[in-house]
């Protein structure tokens, strides 16, 4: 069920948040290897945000270990994961209001990962490299409050991956996209990926685990409930229990034989 | 529409050239000698008071610039600023006063201790945010005033206490030239600093902390050394004027060094120009302090308010003062500077998209 450890680029043993007196991540282990893409699913409240904001720095985990290329992470600074390599984007984009689409990628590319650190002169110039590659590249000069949603999920990508991380954390970037846009999306990720970035993605659209995703983990009420192949984990009865309710999953059972036609 | 694009282009022409009339003659009517200036009867180059106005607009130019920096685009909106200019006053006052140094060797130490007390209280206090913040921090400018007054040693003050504290007066020919001369030097110096600013690394790092801490952290941006070094930088500066102050002046004391509404007005002018941009602050603070010295009847030319008794002219100046200023606040929410950009700000269109803006 779990990868080898010795191949993991990202491995979290035991973590746990609380706010309160709710564990909002429940002891959560996992790993992800170099060069993997795998996706994160789970209910509304099951602590997918939590458990990102854990890996990036902007929560402190209340116990177990984050380990990123063999260091650990657990309770660093955000500003320093991201410059041992780890991006990641908001689930509620966050874009630099003041700022052209060009500055924004800009940012990442001038702070970001240690060995990609530039002067401005570069970081524009990898702002435009990394904007090309979201398809942003027409838009570069407008400004953020000229872009539609799409276009401002893409930005937050394109701030991520000027940042030149080796893992990129993407917290839901494909929501409130239409299906044109989903597939327009996917593209982007897949060429992110390309590039030699292991990626490691929370989303509801299960086109999109599918899709994109070598693996899947799903969390529930801060703790993993399944992990595996994406085909495989979807039809886990445990799993279609905790996302669609008892009654449906009653319901896709019966018309599972049709559904598979289609 | 109330102005064509043509004729908004002339008007910012109007407005560079009389600019530019303004700067000139400030920067070049000292140089001829005020004797001569007298005997040919000019009016403003023969008053002392001139000189006197010009050094106190150049403060405040550094004040509301460096203000900028931290307020504006860090956009950290610092209260206490003026606790740095009484203690860069105050560190070249001792320094001269009781260590005997020369003004010019006591000078440097006026940014350096301020900036190094803006990176001491700024580590906890960068930590809040919005108005957390800007309570914070008035009440450390409020403080430090009060500290330096009141801190006796062998129940002797060491600060001067009360009473304050005396200056030897720095003999030069020249005296409020001279001290003229190297305000605007200081006003330059910040000036500049912010140009740099603007186009570094450094500055990017602050409007990404502006604009959104969170997501500027996640991108690397270290976000509490930033902040710090940017109050750090701000406090320099406004250390640099105080110091400068303490000699030009003689004397300083808690009233001259540490008066609260310099906080009030360093922000207002920097609004008032424009914050987050390199000149505005410098703009506002020429023309809001002219305008306080021409409402409070202490400019060469004056002028009498109807209606209005001589013992009531502070109260009504500031009055008119504060109406202006909401006035600018939803008008021209970017600040005056706005109107030297590219595109027509002389319209209705901008007058409502600006009270849209402002309305949010």
């Amino acid at each position: 069920m779990s990868v080898a450890t010795a191949a993991a680029q990202l491995e979290l043993r035991g973590v746990t948040k609380r706010f309160g007196g709710v564990a909002a991540v429940d002891g959560v282990s996992l790993a992800v290897g170099k060069g993997e893409i795998v996706g994160i699913i789970g209910p509304n409240g099951a602590g997918k945000t939590t458990l990102l904001n854990c890996i990036s720095g902007v929560f402190r985990p209340d116990a177990g270990d984050i380990r990123w290329e063999g260091t650990s992470i657990a309770g660093m600074q955000p500003y320093r994961v991201a410059r041992l390599g780890i991006g990641r984007t908001f689930q509620i984009v966050r874009p630099f209001g003041s700022m052209t689409v060009r500055e924004n990628a800009a940012i990442g590319a001038l702070f970001g990962s240690n060995e990609a650190r530039k002067g401005p002169r570069e970081a524009f110039a990898i702002a435009d490299e990394v904007l090309e590659l979201v398809g942003l590249k027409a838009k570069a000069a407008h400004p953020v409050a000229a872009l539609t949603i799409p276009d401002r999920k893409r930005l937050e990508v394109a701030r991520a991956v000027a940042t030149r991380p080796h893992l990129l954390l993407l917290d839901e970037v494909m929501a409130g996209l239409n299906n044109v846009e989903i597939d327009e999306a996917l593209e982007m990720v897949r060429a992110v990926h390309a590039t030699g970035v292991t990626v490691l993605l929370i989303e509801h659209v299960m086109r999109v685990i599918v899709g994109v995703c070598d693996r899947a983990i799903v969390l529930e009420s801060g703790q993993v409930l399944a992990e595996g192949e994406p085909e495989v984990v979807l039809r886990d009865e445990r799993v279609i229990q905790a996302y669609l309710g008892e009654r449906y999953a009653k319901r896709l059972r019966a018309s599972g034989a049709e559904d598979r036609t289609n | 529409m109330i102005a064509t694009a043509a004729s908004s282009r002339r008007w910012r022409r109007i407005f560079l050239i009389v600019g530019a009339i303004v700067l000139a003659y400030a920067l070049l009517a000292p140089l001829t000698s005020l004797d001569a200036a007298q005997s040919a009867g000019v009016p403003l180059l023969a008053d002392r008071l001139w000189f006197r106005l010009a050094t106190i607009v150049a403060m405040f130019i550094v004040m509301a610039t460096a203000w900028n920096i931290i307020g504006g685009i860090t956009g950290y909106a610092a209260f206490g600023n003026v606790a740095f200019f009484g203690i860069g006053a105050y560190t070249t006052g001792m320094l001269i006063a009781k260590a005997k140094w020369p003004f010019l060797l006591a000078l440097p130490f006026a940014p350096i201790m301020s900036a190094a007390f803006a990176a001491l209280v700024g580590l906890p206090l960068l930590r809040l945010r919005g108005h957390y913040f800007a309570v914070a921090s008035l009440g450390v400018g409020v403080a430090v005033g009060e500290l330096v007054q009141n801190i006796d040693y062998q129940g002797q003050p060491v600060f001067g206490g009360a009473s304050g504290l005396f200056l030897p007066i720095y003999s030069i020919n020249n005296r409020g030239l001279y001290f003229f001369y190297l305000m605007t030097a200081a006003a330059a110096v910040s000036i500049a600093v912010t140009w740099w600013v603007l186009r570094s690394r450094f500055g990017y790092g602050l409007i990404a902390i502006r604009e959104n801490e969170e997501a500027a952290s996640v991108l690397g941006v270290n976000t509490t050394a930033y902040k710090v070094a940017a109050f750090a930088l701000a406090a320099a500066l406004t250390g640099l004027a105080g110091g400068i102050f303490s000699q030009w002046n003689v004397f300083i004391n808690q009233d001259n060094t540490f008066p609260i509404e310099y906080n009030v007005q360093m922000i207002l002018m920097a609004l008032l120009g424009g914050t987050g941009t390199v000149f505005g602050p410098a703009a506002g603070a020429v023309l809001l302090q002219l305008l306080i010295q021409f409402l409070g009847g202490t400019l060469p030319i004056s002028f009498d308010l109807p209606f209005v008794s001589e013992a009531a002219r502070p109260i009504v100046a500031q009055i008119i003062l504060g109406l202006l200023l909401v006035g600018v606040v939803i008008f021209v929410p970017r600040g005056v500077i706005d109107f030297f950009g590219g595109r027509s700000r002389l319209s209705l269109a901008y007058l409502r998209r600006s009270l849209r803006e402002t309305s949010l």
